[in-house]
């Protein structure tokens, strides 16, 4: 089954998070993590990016793509880019991969590509 | 509320120093206290970002009471990312204001060059948000890289401006003795000429190297005390007069409106209402120019100049010594160094200097009223001060 990243919706009010909040910004009354996970749709459009050259350590790669996307449901969410020459407002679809390699653990993230 | 004065200044040269960390903070607030005349303060706030990670000390406020033998006075270190020293000066401020306290040493210090580069960016990064931001590789640079990308798209900055910031603040640090860089650039240079892509190469684009300021080691203290003692003193009457403190969202995406810096909006207002000043009323000031975008997004945010016009008011001149309001004439944190937790407290240090008349060389004539800015997280904590020559 395809990972999935999870936007998580307020039971009481119907609020949308990302990243999550132990409170809900929409109705602050959500004291007992009453959230459903959502998952956030793959395809959007790039909204801005850069190219990143000093990297942390762990980064065995000369650049990193980053960007924030603009997703379909209008949530925002940041990534990795896998695009030779991005430009803002370009459509793009993510797949959820490994973006952090750590001694003991591997941290997954969206990864978008060219749509 | 009491009034609360600046009754004395202290600052180390900011650079890479080889002394520990308590020593570096300790030599400034010597200096702050012997400038303001006291041998006893009340209460201690000490501004640190990176001790227990960077140099492996805790409880850094006790270390520095007792390495100026000011025992008893209460000891606190405040944390608060990028903005730590402001965020002790407002501590300090609070103590005095409330009347529970006289007299205030505030000291930031940050010695982050006892690692290298790449782990001191790391550090830095882990004041982003841990599950939508860091684990993907976000640095400070990388988050200034797409703020500056959208301002570009949406008000027609270019990166000739960017790197007129730079210019303009790197070349005002040669006229700061405690400056760390002490080497004058030109347009030309960085930008121009057939070498400009290896003498300024990209470091996140489309900013480059000059577009960053440089990991710094360094201190700088204040002494906060109030009316009475200040007359006592007998120092210049600086009253700092206004303080806002605002929060925005931890994760830089979820912004409404991706290119407004609203906690910077709202750390102004809120320091321009204490204060009863305007900004047309600022004679001098310091923003927190960790990237060069960020001096052109923050002097329109703090209401110099309207939204997406920063960049027009840096190309006339506006915003340089002798300009209609100089802003980082002792270098910014591009020109005199980022060490994180000294920087609001530096900030501080030279709208006093200015206002007292010993600027010298970067002296803004007659200056009576300075606005600082300090930035934390990539604008998610800020603070702004403000402070009034009372003759
Ligand atoms: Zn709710």
């Amino acid at each position: 089954m395809a990972r999935e990243i999870y936007a998580y919706k307020c039971r009481l009010c119907g609020t949308m998070h990302y990243p999550f909040r132990m409170l809900c910004k929409g109705c602050k009354q959500n004291d007992f993590f009453e959230f459903d996970t959502v998952p956030l749709p793959k395809t959007g459009k790039l909204l801005t990016f850069t190219t990143v050259y000093n990297l942390p350590a762990q980064y065995e790669v000369a650049t990193l793509g980053l960007g924030i996307v603009e997703l379909e449901n209008g949530m925002r969410m940041l990534g990795q880019l896998e695009i030779e020459e991005p430009e803002i407002g370009m459509a793009v679809k993510g797949s959820v991969e490994v973006v952090r390699k750590e001694t003991y653990d591997d941290y997954y993230g969206m990864v978008f590509t060219a749509a | 509320m009491r009034d609360v004065y600046v009754a004395g200044i202290g600052i180390t040269t900011f650079t890479r120093l080889e002394y520990p960390l308590v020593e570096i903070a300790s030599y400034a607030s010597m200096m702050a206290l012997k400038d303001a005349g006291v041998t006893e303060v009340d209460q201690i706030y000490v501004a640190n970002m990176g001790a227990p990670r960077v140099n492996h000390q805790t409880a850094l406020a006790s270390a520095v009471a007792d390495s100026l033998s000011l025992l008893p006075a209460g000891a606190a270190a405040i944390e608060n990312g990028p903005a730590s020293g402001a965020a002790a000066i407002k501590a300090g401020f609070q103590a005095v204001a409330s009347g529970m306290d006289d007299v205030v040493l505030v000291t930031g210090v940050e010695r982050m060059r006892e690692v290298n580069n790449l782990e001191a960016t790391d550090f830095v990064a882990t004041l982003t948000h841990p599950l939508t931001e860091y684990i993907y590789g976000v640095t400070l640079p990388a988050h200034a890289a797409m703020f500056a990308r959208l301002y570009m798209e949406k008000y027609g900055v270019t990166e000739r401006h960017l790197a007129m910031v730079g210019v303009k603040n790197q070349n005002a640090a040669l006229n700061n003795v405690w400056a760390h860089l002490q080497q004058g650039i030109t347009l030309e240079g960085i930008l121009d000429s057939p070498e400009a892509m290896t003498n300024n190469p990209y470091v996140a684009e489309p900013l480059r190297f000059f577009d960053a300021c440089p990991v710094s080691d360094g201190g700088a203290a204040i002494i906060l005390v109030s009316k009475e003692k200040a007359q006592e003193l007998g120092r210049p009457m600086i009253r700092l007069s206004g303080l806002g403190q605002a929060t925005d969202t931890h994760a830089v995406f979820e912004r409404e409106e991706p290119t407004d810096l609203l906690a910077v909006r709202k750390a102004a207002k809120d320091a321009y209402e204490m204060s009863g000043l305007s900004p047309e009323e600022i004679d001098v000031a310091e923003l927190h120019d960790a990237f060069t975008i960020l001096e052109i997004a923050e002097s329109e945010e703090v209401g110099f100049f309207p939204k997406g016009e920063g960049h027009i008011a840096l190309e006339k001149g506006e915003t340089a010594l002798g300009g209609k309001i100089p802003i980082n004439v002792g270098g910014g944190l591009k020109g005199r160094g980022h060490p994180v937790g000294a920087t609001g407290v530096a900030q501080a240090w030279e709208i006093v200097t200015q206002l007292r008349g010993d600027g010298e060389k970067r002296q803004v004539e007659g200056a009576k009223t300075g606005l600082t800015l300090n930035f934390g997280g990539f604008g998610n904590n800020v603070v702004c001060l403000t402070f009034v020559r009372e003759d």
